[in-house]
């Protein structure tokens, strides 16, 4: 049986900081520091690249560059998490989930889902950038698009 | 003359959820356990393999009083590592290059760091997944499962099976960490971890360690055990490494079984149809239903229906993780079910035994590394 009616139910997000400046990851964090979303490309090839890497293997000696991208996609998966493993623990449940990037093809963010619907996701629905502001940081966290009807995520 | 390398003893340490011993002892009394099950001495070893980080060769062969030639360190982790091991001691016997090799991995699950540390010291997860609580192999499997269950049309209760079947074997197997059966509804009543996941569902905790002896055929047959010939055997690499690999693969139901699986079957000369006991790497169900799938055991989506259906289990097609595999009977990854299939094929489990198990596929995974062994009866 599944329930139709919208529950009210606001899952918490993870409350964890990157515990370090790591350079390969800055500009990430930089980007939705500023509410936007950022992934390195190979200025030769076009590819994108995630998660981010010395080189891009087409062999150029280009290192990648960061571009901003729209900031919207599709549910690949997802998953209700129950119980906490991260060192600081975490309220529960919350839903971590991973998107496909509509304008960066082979890029699957790691996220979690807010607002409304967001406990009860469907994969191949579209979500849209609603970055959470916390003490520390800034999630670029997602929330469900306002047309829910499922599509099959960009081919990776 | 090519040489063949068999398998001439195994051994386990004491184990269990958490035993009080270091990680060294454990290593080293699974190796006294692997030697004398050979019926050899420290003496007559001249190489060592191990996927284990910790304790060292250097360690081991000074406790044990081996004096190596060879060495040998696949750098795979948890899961593959302990089958490559084994891959490598096999190919230094071969070559020549050793003539008796010990393969020993040890793991110590309940100890600081657990089973999460080795993936919360990878400053690029800790750095940008954690944040998000993409953190704990469960909630990785659990995405895959959701995946599988939406790709495949599986109902999330369905996934009991893989759980209730490894649970029947444990139950015949002396020293199981879950000896007690589990029904279909009591599956469904084991707490939730991360949807579609529930307890039942992953692996257990422990201490303990597991060792291997690889020599040559002709040395082997001299020994007392039945030596187990080494038939078939790949490690292979899949998509993105391992820091990235549970959310940037492209394929999030399928593992490297799918392209080391046929090598090994094909170096063997064998394949699916003729396995006759499969020992596969359960650190979730989810793990064991896709690496059977690629496997070529069943067809794909048809997993978790083939052991619901109990041919898995005592007396059915093919008896998959016979001692309880992970979820049941220790989770000293991949060493054990490497010692099950040499049991196995020695005939000796007892109540758990396969009657006339000839052959034996041992697969496992570490991200998308991954190691497939056919062993079998010497033939």
């Amino acid at each position: 049986m599944i329930d139709t009616t919208e529950s009210e139910t606001q899952y918490a997000v993870p409350d964890f900081a990157p515990p370090a400046e790591l350079p390969e990851l800055q500009p990430f964090w930089d980007a939705t520091a500023r509410g936007e979303l950022a992934f390195p490309r190979c200025p030769d090839c076009a590819r994108w690249h995630w998660y981010p890497g010395p080189a891009c293997p087409c062999g150029t000696a280009t290192e990648p560059q960061w571009q901003p991208v729209a900031g919207t996609g599709v549910i690949h998966t997802f998953s209700r998490v129950h119980r906490a493993f991260l060192p600081s623990g975490s309220p529960v449940p919350y839903v971590v989930a991973l998107v496909d990037i509509d304008d960066a093809p082979g890029v699957r963010l790691v996220t979690n889902l807010v607002g409304p619907g967001a406990d009860d996701p469907r994969i191949g629905q579209p979500v849209v950038l609603s970055p959470t502001e916390l003490a520390t940081h800034t999630l670029p966290t997602f929330a469900l698009a306002e047309d829910r009807t499922t599509r099959e995520s960009a081919p990776s | 003359m090519t040489r063949t390398a068999a398998i001439a003893g195994v051994g386990e340490s004491e184990f269990g959820r958490s035993v009080d011993r270091p990680i060294t002892h454990l290593v080293t009394d699974a190796c006294r356990a692997a030697l004398a099950d050979a019926d050899i001495t420290p003496a007559d070893v001249d190489g060592v393999v191990t996927a284990a980080a910790h304790p060292g060769p250097d360690d081991v062969c000074a406790a044990l009083g081996i004096t190596r030639t060879f060495t040998g360190a696949p750098g795979i982790p948890a899961g593959a590592g302990p089958l490559a091991a084994v891959e490598v001691a096999r190919a230094a016997v071969e070559s020549g290059r050793a003539t008796t090799v010990l393969v020993y991995y040890g793991y110590a699950g309940s100890k600081p760091g657990g089973p999460y540390g080795f993936h919360a010291q990878d400053p690029v997860k800790a750095s940008y997944e954690m944040p998000f609580g993409w953190y704990g192999q469960p909630v990785y499997f659990a995405a895959w499962a959701h995946r599988y269950c939406h790709v495949y049309g599986v109902d999330p209760d369905e996934l009991g099976s893989v759980a209730v079947a490894n649970r029947v074997w444990a139950a015949l197997t002396p020293g199981a960490q879950r000896p007690a059966p589990l029904s279909a509804e009591q599956y469904l009543e084991s707490p939730m971890i991360a949807e579609p996941l529930r307890a039942a569902d992953c692996c257990l905790i422990t201490d303990g360690a597991g060792a291997v002896v690889v020599t040559t055929v002709e040395r082997a047959r001299d020994l007392p055990g039945a030596p187990v010939l080494v038939a078939g055997s790949s490690t292979v690499a899949v998509g993105p490494p391992m820091t990235s690999f549970f959310t940037q693969n492209a394929d999030l139901c399928s593992f490297g079984s799918a392209v080391s699986g046929p090598r090994a079957f094909a170096e063997a000369g064998l394949g699916p149809a003729d396995i006759d006991v499969a020992e596969i790497y359960d650190c979730f169900s989810i793990s064991q239903a896709v690496q059977f799938e690629d496997l070529g055991f069943c067809g794909r989506g048809e997993a978790f229906a083939f052991h619901a259906e109990g041919h898995t289990q005592p007396g059915g097609r093919l008896p998959v993780n016979t001692h309880g595999g992970h979820l049941a009977y220790a989770y000293i990854p991949g060493i054990v079910h490497v010692i099950e299939a040499v049991r196995q094929l020695r005939g000796i489990r007892g109540p758990a035994q396969v009657d006339g198990a000839a052959t034996a596929l041992v697969a496992a995974l570490a991200g998308g590394e991954h190691s497939t062994l056919i062993l079998t009866e010497d033939r």
